[in-house]
């Protein structure tokens, strides 16, 4: 009986219908090929299989047959591009999982972003994973563009691929400045705030699209709802659909540019003929892009988890308190930092549009055909400029440069900030001893004779604001200035911490500025 | 020899099971991290609510919460966290109650006789949602604040209502022969001390490493040029800082955090003592 059955037969037919299944899925390659795609042997069949799924499969038809063996040299292009991807699709997953926690009401934002740090496993991972991939497509998005304007990369063939990047470069601004207000703090509404604010300053329809965006003269509801339904909707969709564009260009039709000194420098012709061999896409290319996804997957990871990297949340909006210190956020700092030299229609509106336009014109205004560095100084020379105009405007931009407060609000806003921790609560709470110090009169030193271990945080604080106060008195910014620090208890576990400083003014009037904060036991680092 | 291929997949099969290892990791502690932020939460709720009950509330409940006789109750207070639900049949609990009452106030005091409020309302309402200054978070932060009372809550003695003639804020009126040592208990009672001695809110009573105590310093007033007030005599400054506090304000406080109802609820005779009790403060 047993004799009858053929086990050959049957391992051979179970064999070839797997093998077909497999076929099936992989739009072309058997087994026997797929393990030699792992093991990097050659193709084990003819026609090779590895470029049929390039027709048959569509994610694979996305994908280039091949990139030169020089265009795939590291320092060429650091996966800049790559990296960017990766980060898109990192926001659009930790997104999805943000989204179903979120509520895009002035009401319930800030709670339910409280919920997911409190009350959803992982929820602060994945928030700090979201705000952390947000921060480096933006990066790398603009080192991409960097390199490829330093390349070269952007003539000729290249140059509708370098428009397309142009426009993503705006998208992904727009996309991270979108999320920028869904938290619903103090952080977020007044950056977005002064971000709208802008556009107001847009000769002709500049109120029409104020209005447009905030759904009413000030941001509210209206205003939160549109800024969700861009930042999940509307502006993923065109990112998908211009980077799709954007990487077509590149995957099927002109690929990676080569180094500018492999393509036109004076090297012998094997090493020319050596830098355009082909390497395939599978396994070659599909295996730098898994090895690279790990990478980049294990840096951000070890950022948000041991390197401690935290999304920053502040308090709840309040629309009718403008804090201190408010900033734009970094990548729109330099735009803060124009508007500080002049007219805000000019500055904020017509100089950066006419910028975005040259940007685009780039590959139809330099028509130098050459790519190395040395042939290009003038376009190399700009590039250099501009950015160096970038972050000194960056700079111009932030709060420290051309805004002045008056010296005792400065100092105790230094001290104890608005938002955030600042020195006076990092004094671990024990050493926070009630009492009355009087700058210049209370000695710095053994503050608190009745602690073990004295206090030397809050003694190192009062140093620090009674070198303060008298560098300010010696400027002649608090003049005959008197300061005082006082700390009470003030209910259990909560102290209450009061800066005063009086001094006389330009009118010799005495003036008083007071600042009181509660500091709760329990309160925690940020 | 490896080829680039095969260090590829090892190295990055080797940095995904590494990922994996530190998710899991910080997953370990994460039922932790969540309690550690929910109560870092509740302790910077009760710090905002400190803040915002010191604009909002102290004016009538006192600073420290321990309210104004003839004005508004007390809430740092052992009855109202142990027996005010039930008195007034309340179901839910002490932070709800607290929240409705400051949303939307008062029309009318439930005990007019010791703590009228302000007259009609009583007490305003906070609420947004009712024409009040105060969004829910904020008032739920104020509750919160409240809140942290109930495990040092003492019980506050009602002060007996004035009988007799009320002060008033005429400051050149003859007071009847003052008592110092019935004026230092008065003072204790009407939670002056809380203030002027117990914690530099107010201007201090006693003598200072700088200044001289009450007594003296009423009398140096008089002269100073920023002097505001009509007073001629020390007994008469006092008088006017009690009565009608805004008229002067001493260098480094603010207007409104002194009660301004004292002409109403001090009987002439509680004044003199006062007064006699604070000219004794050499």
């Amino acid at each position: 009986m047993l004799k009858s059955i053929n086990f050959a037969e049957i391992r051979q037919r179970t064999w070839n219908s797997i093998d077909s299944r497999v076929r099936a899925i992989t739009a072309g390659m058997g087994l026997h090929e797929l393990r030699s795609v792992v093991r990097g042997d050659p193709p084990t069949e003819k026609p090779n299989p590895r470029y049929k799924v390039h027709t048959t499969s569509f994610l694979f038809h996305i994908r280039p047959r091949y990139y030169e063996a020089g265009s795939t040299i590291l320092t060429n292009t650091f996966r800049l591009g790559f990296f960017t991807t990766l980060f898109l699709f990192i926001e659009v997953f930790t997104g999805l999982i943000l989204m179903v926690y979120y509520v895009p009401s002035p009401e319930k934002a800030y709670s339910s972003i409280i919920y997911i740090m409190s009350n959803v496993p992982f929820g602060q991972f994945i928030r700090d994973m979201h705000r952390l991939g947000a921060e480096g497509m933006v990066i790398f998005t603009f080192l991409h563009m960097l390199r490829t304007y330093l390349t070269g990369s952007y003539k000729k063939e290249r140059s509708f691929t370098w428009l397309t990047g142009v426009i993503l470069l705006g998208i992904t601004l727009f996309l991270s400045f979108s999320g920028y207000l869904l938290p619903w703090d103090q952080l977020a509404y007044w950056a977005v705030t002064i971000g709208t604010s802008m556009a107001e300053a847009a000769p002709i329809f500049g109120d029409q699209v104020n209005l447009l965006l905030r759904g009413a003269p000030d941001i509210g509801e209206n205003g939160l709802l549109r800024f969700y339904l861009l930042h999940v909707v509307l502006l993923p969709l065109l990112a998908i659909l211009v980077i799709s564009i954007h990487y077509y260009k590149v995957s099927r039709e002109h690929g990676i540019s080569l180094p500018p000194r492999l393509e036109e420098g004076d090297i012998p012709p094997e090493k020319k003929k050596e830098a355009k061999r082909r390497i395939d896409y599978l396994p070659d290319l599909m295996t730098g892009e898994i090895f690279w996804t790990s990478i980049g997957l294990v840096l951000l990871v070890m950022a948000v988890t041991i390197f401690g990297y935290h999304a920053p949340l502040e308090t709840i909006a309040n629309p009718q308190v403008t804090p201190l210190d408010t900033e734009a956020p970094w990548y729109f700092l330099w735009l803060q930092g124009m508007l500080k030299l002049g007219d805000k229609s000019l500055m904020g509106i017509i100089i950066p549009t006419a910028l975005v336009i040259l940007l685009f014109a780039i590959p139809y205004i330099d028509r130098n055909p050459y790519r190395s560095l040395s042939r290009r100084p003038f376009a190399v020379g700009l590039g250099l400029l501009a950015v160096v105009v970038l972050i000194v405007l960056s700079y111009m931009g932030t709060p420290h440069f051309g805004i002045e407060s008056d010296a005792a609000t400065r100092i105790v806003q230094d001290l104890v900030p608005e938002e955030g921790v600042g020195p006076v609560r990092s004094v671990p709470y024990e050493q926070l001893q009630p009492g009355v110090y009087i700058v210049n009169e209370t000695p710095t030193s053994r503050l608190c004779p009745n602690l073990d271990y004295g206090c030397p945080d809050l003694e190192s604080l009062f140093a620090d604001y009674t070198n303060r106060t008298n560098l300010a008195e010696e400027e002649g910014k608090l003049p005959d200035s008197d300061a005082v620090l006082l700390i009470d208890n003030w209910q259990q576990d909560l102290k209450k911490v009061t800066f005063r400083i009086g001094w006389t003014d330009e009118l010799s009037e005495r003036r008083t500025y007071e600042r009181s904060i509660y500091i709760h036991r329990e309160r925690g680092g940020e | 020899m490896l080829d680039r291929v095969q260090i590829q997949i090892f190295v990055g099969t080797l940095l995904v099971i590494i990922t994996t290892v530190v998710v899991i990791v910080y997953g370990l502690n994460e039922k932790e991290r969540m309690l550690e932020y929910e109560t870092a939460y509740q302790a910077r709720a009760i710090e905002a609510g400190a803040t915002l009950f010191e604009a909002q509330c102290s004016r009538c409940h006192g600073t420290q919460g321990t309210g104004i006789p003839g004005l508004c109750p007390p809430l740092n207070d052992r009855y109202f966290f142990d027996q005010r639900l039930k008195d007034v049949g309340w179901n839910g609990t002490m932070e709800d109650y607290i929240v409705s009452t400051a949303t939307s106030g008062r029309l009318t005091s439930t005990r007019p006789e010791q703590y009228p409020g302000q007259g009609v309302p009583a007490m305003p309402s906070f609420s947004q949602q009712v024409g009040g200054p105060l969004r829910e978070d904020q008032i739920r932060n104020i509750a919160a604040f409240i809140m942290n009372w109930e495990g040092t809550a003492t019980s506050i003695e009602v002060p007996p209502t004035p009988e007799g003639p009320v002060a008033g804020t005429d400051i050149t009126k003859d007071l009847p022969e003052g008592d110092p040592t019935s004026g230092e208990n008065l003072a204790v009672s009407f939670a002056c001390t809380t203030c002027h001695i117990d914690a530099p809110t107010g201007p201090y009573w006693l003598e200072s490493d700088t200044e001289p105590a009450i007594a003296a310093r009423s009398e140096a007033r008089l002269s100073q040029p920023d002097y505001s007030g009509n007073a001629t005599t020390a007994g008469e400054y006092l008088f006017e800082s009690i009565a009608n506090p805004s008229m002067y304000l001493v260098t480094g406080f603010a207007d409104g955090v002194m009660p301004n109802n004292y002409s109403s609820t001090l009987t002439e005779q509680d004044l003199a003592d006062l007064i006699a009790y604070l000219l004794t403060l050499k």
